[in-house]
C-alpha cells in the first residue's frame, strides 16, 4: 500500500475511534489496525530510497529508461 | 535632335518590354542588395484578409513599402502598430506585376532596448486574454506524489538541487527525468518535445502525479526558451499538474504564468512538490497519540462502569467485609489510574518513536491489571449487563492468559 493511502486510512480509523458508542471489541480491532498502519508507514518512510530514471524515446517510439546517477 | 543623337550613339541598345524591365530590375536588386536589416517607423499599416500585413517603413525624409507575409515571422506574437519603431530583417525586391519596389519582411522586432521585454509583454497579454493563465484552469497538486517527472537538462544545476531536496525531504518517490536543452536556439523546441514526451509516458506507460519544468538562473536571454509561445501551450494542454521553476526568485517567465504552480527556484519547486517526512512522522505520532488517548478514555469509562457494578454488588455483603472490599477497590483503581497517567506522561515526554505510546494504550492493559472480559459462550460481544443472562447458561471469561468456561448459577440484577 502506498504511504499516502496508509495515512488516509489511519486518519479514517482515528475518526472512527472518536465515536462514543463503539463496543470495546470494535475499538480494539481498529486500534490494532491503526497501530499496524502507523508502524508500517514509519518503516516505509525510514527505508524509502529515491529511484531516478532518465526517460527517452527511441526511433521506434518505445520508451527507454536509463538509470540516472547524480555522481 | 536628342532622340536622333541617342539612337545614333547607342545603336545596339536593347529595347525592353515592361515585363523584361521589371524582371531585370528585380534581379539586380535581389542580387546586389538582397537581404538586409532595416530600421524605421511603421505607418499605413493594413492587415489584408489573406493574413498578410502591408505597411510603410519610413524615416524623416523617405519611405519604402513593406509586406509581412502571414506566418513568416518567428516572433509571431509581436503586434505591429503605426508609429512603432522597428528593426526588420528582409529582402529588397520588386513586385513585378505593378513594378512596385518593396521590402519583404522575414523577421520584425521592436527597435532599441527592451525589444525582448516588449515581445514578452505582448505574448503575456495575448495568452492572458486567451485565458491560459486563468485560475480556473490551475490543477491542484497532489499531497503525496508517488511519481514525479522533471523536464530539464540532466547535467544542469537545477536537477541536482531538485534531487537533493527530494532525497532529504521525501525519498519515497520515483523520479523520471525528461532531458531537454534549457538554453540556446533549440531549447524551446526540446522543452516542448519533452513536455509532450512526459505526457505520452504518463498516459501510455507510468502515470505521473506531477511534472516539474525547470532550469537554474541565467541572463534574460538564457531564460528566453521559457517564454516561448509553443511551450506555454504545451504546458497549458498538459494533463499532469505542472510546477515551473525557472531561474532565480526575481525571474518570471511565460511558463511560470501558465503553470499550475510557480516556484521561485528549482529547490523551492522540490520543496513544494513533496511533503517533509519529519512533518509526516510528527503527524503520525499525533495520530497514534489520539488513538491511544481515545482507547485509554474508553477503558477508563469501562472501568468506572465496573466500579459501580462492583460497589452495588458488595452492598449485599456483610458491612465490614463490604467496607474493606470497597476501600481496597477504590485504592486499587485510583493507584492504577495514577500510574497509567504518570507513565503516559513520561512516555509522551520521551517521544521515542511510537512503540512506547502504543504499549501504554494497549487495551489489553486492563487484563494485565487483573480485569477480565466475559462473553456468552459462542458470542463475540462482551457482556455488559447481567440481565442478558439466565441461569444455566455457559459463559466464557477471557483473562490475560487463557479463559475460563463457567455456568451461570444465579443472575443478580444491578
Amino acid at each position: 500500500m502506498r504511504i499516502n493511502e496508509a495515512l488516509t486510512k489511519l486518519e479514517g480509523i482515528t475518526k472512527q475511534l472518536e465515536k462514543n458508542d463503539l463496543p470495546l471489541e470494535e475499538a480494539l480491532r481498529l486500534f490494532e489496525q491503526g497501530i499496524a498502519l502507523a508502524t508500517k508507514i514509519k518503516t516505509d518512510l525510514d527505508q524509502a530510497k529515491l529511484h531516478i530514471n532518465k526517460v527517452i524515446e527511441n526511433a521506434e517510439g518505445v520508451f527507454v529508461l536509463e538509470k540516472f546517477d547524480l555522481s | 535632335m536628342l532622340t536622333i543623337h541617342l539612337l545614333m550613339t547607342m545603336p545596339k541598345q536593347r529595347i525592353y518590354s515592361v515585363s523584361e524591365l521589371n524582371k531585370e530590375a528585380r534581379r539586380i536588386l535581389e542580387s546586389e542588395i538582397g537581404s538586409l536589416w532595416l530600421k524605421g517607423e511603421i505607418s499605413n499599416l493594413t492587415l489584408a484578409p489573406s493574413g498578410h500585413t502591408y505597411f510603410t517603413i519610413k524615416d524623416a525624409t523617405s519611405e519604402i513599402a513593406a509586406v509581412r507575409f502571414k506566418g513568416s515571422s518567428t516572433l509571431s506574437s509581436l503586434r505591429l502598430d503605426n508609429g512603432n519603431q522597428v528593426l526588420a530583417y528582409g529582402r529588397l525586391t520588386i513586385y513585378e506585376p505593378r513594378g512596385r519596389y518593396q521590402f519583404i519582411v522575414a523577421l520584425i522586432q521592436p527597435a532599441g532596448l527592451g525589444a525582448l521585454q516588449l515581445a514578452f509583454q505582448q505574448l503575456k497579454e495575448n495568452l492572458n486574454k486567451e485565458g491560459l493563465f486563468d485560475k480556473g484552469h490551475k490543477k491542484p497538486l497532489p499531497h503525496y506524489p508517488q511519481r514525479i517527472g522533471v523536464v530539464t537538462s540532466p547535467s544542469g544545476a537545477a536537477i541536482r538541487d531538485i534531487l537533493s531536496i527530494f532525497s532529504r525531504r521525501w525519498p519515497a518517490i520515483q523520479v523520471y527525468i525528461f532531458p531537454a536543452l534549457v538554453q540556446g536556439e533549440a531549447a524551446a523546441y526540446e522543452l516542448v518535445s519533452s513536455v509532450a514526451l512526459a505526457e505520452r509516458f504518463s498516459h501510455d506507460k507510468t502515470p505521473l502525479d506531477l511534472l516539474i519544468i525547470s532550469r537554474g538562473g541565467g541572463s534574460l536571454e538564457d531564460l528566453a526558451a521559457f517564454n516561448d509561445e509553443q511551450l506555454a501551450r504545451a504546458i497549458f494542454a498538459c494533463s499532469i499538474p505542472v510546477v515551473s521553476a525557472v531561474g532565480h526568485e526575481i525571474d518570471f517567465t511565460i511558463a511560470d504564468f501558465v503553470a499550475d504552480l510557480r516556484a521561485p527556484t528549482p529547490s523551492a519547486a522540490a520543496e513544494l512538490a513533496v511533503p517533509d517526512h519529519t512533518e509526516v512522522t510528527s503527524t503520525l505520532t499525533t495520530l497514534v497519540d489520539m488513538l491511544g488517548k481515545r482507547m485509554t478514555s474508553l477503558i477508563e469509562q469501562k472501568e468506572r462502569g465496573l466500579q459501580t457494578e462492583l460497589k452495588e454488588y458488595i452492598f449485599r455483603l456483610p458491612s465490614r467485609q463490604m467496607e474493606t472490599l470497597s476501600q481496597r477497590l477504590d485504592i486499587l483503581l485510583a493507584t492504577l489510574l495514577r500510574l497509567t497517567k504518570e507513565s503516559w506522561k513520561r512516555q509522551k515526554q520521551r517521544q521515542e518513536g511510537l512503540t512506547g505510546l502504543l504499549r501504554l494504550s494497549d487495551p489489553r492493559l486492563p487484563l494485565q491489571r487483573g480485569y477480565s472480559l466475559t462473553f456468552l459462550a459462542g458470542s463475540t460481544t462482551s457482556l455488559r449487563d447481567s440481565a442478558c443472562l439466565a441461569q444455566g447458561q455457559q459463559i466464557e471469561t477471557h483473562l490475560l492468559k487463557g479463559k475460563i468456561l463457567s455456568q451461570v448459577e444465579e443472575v443478580i440484577d444491578s
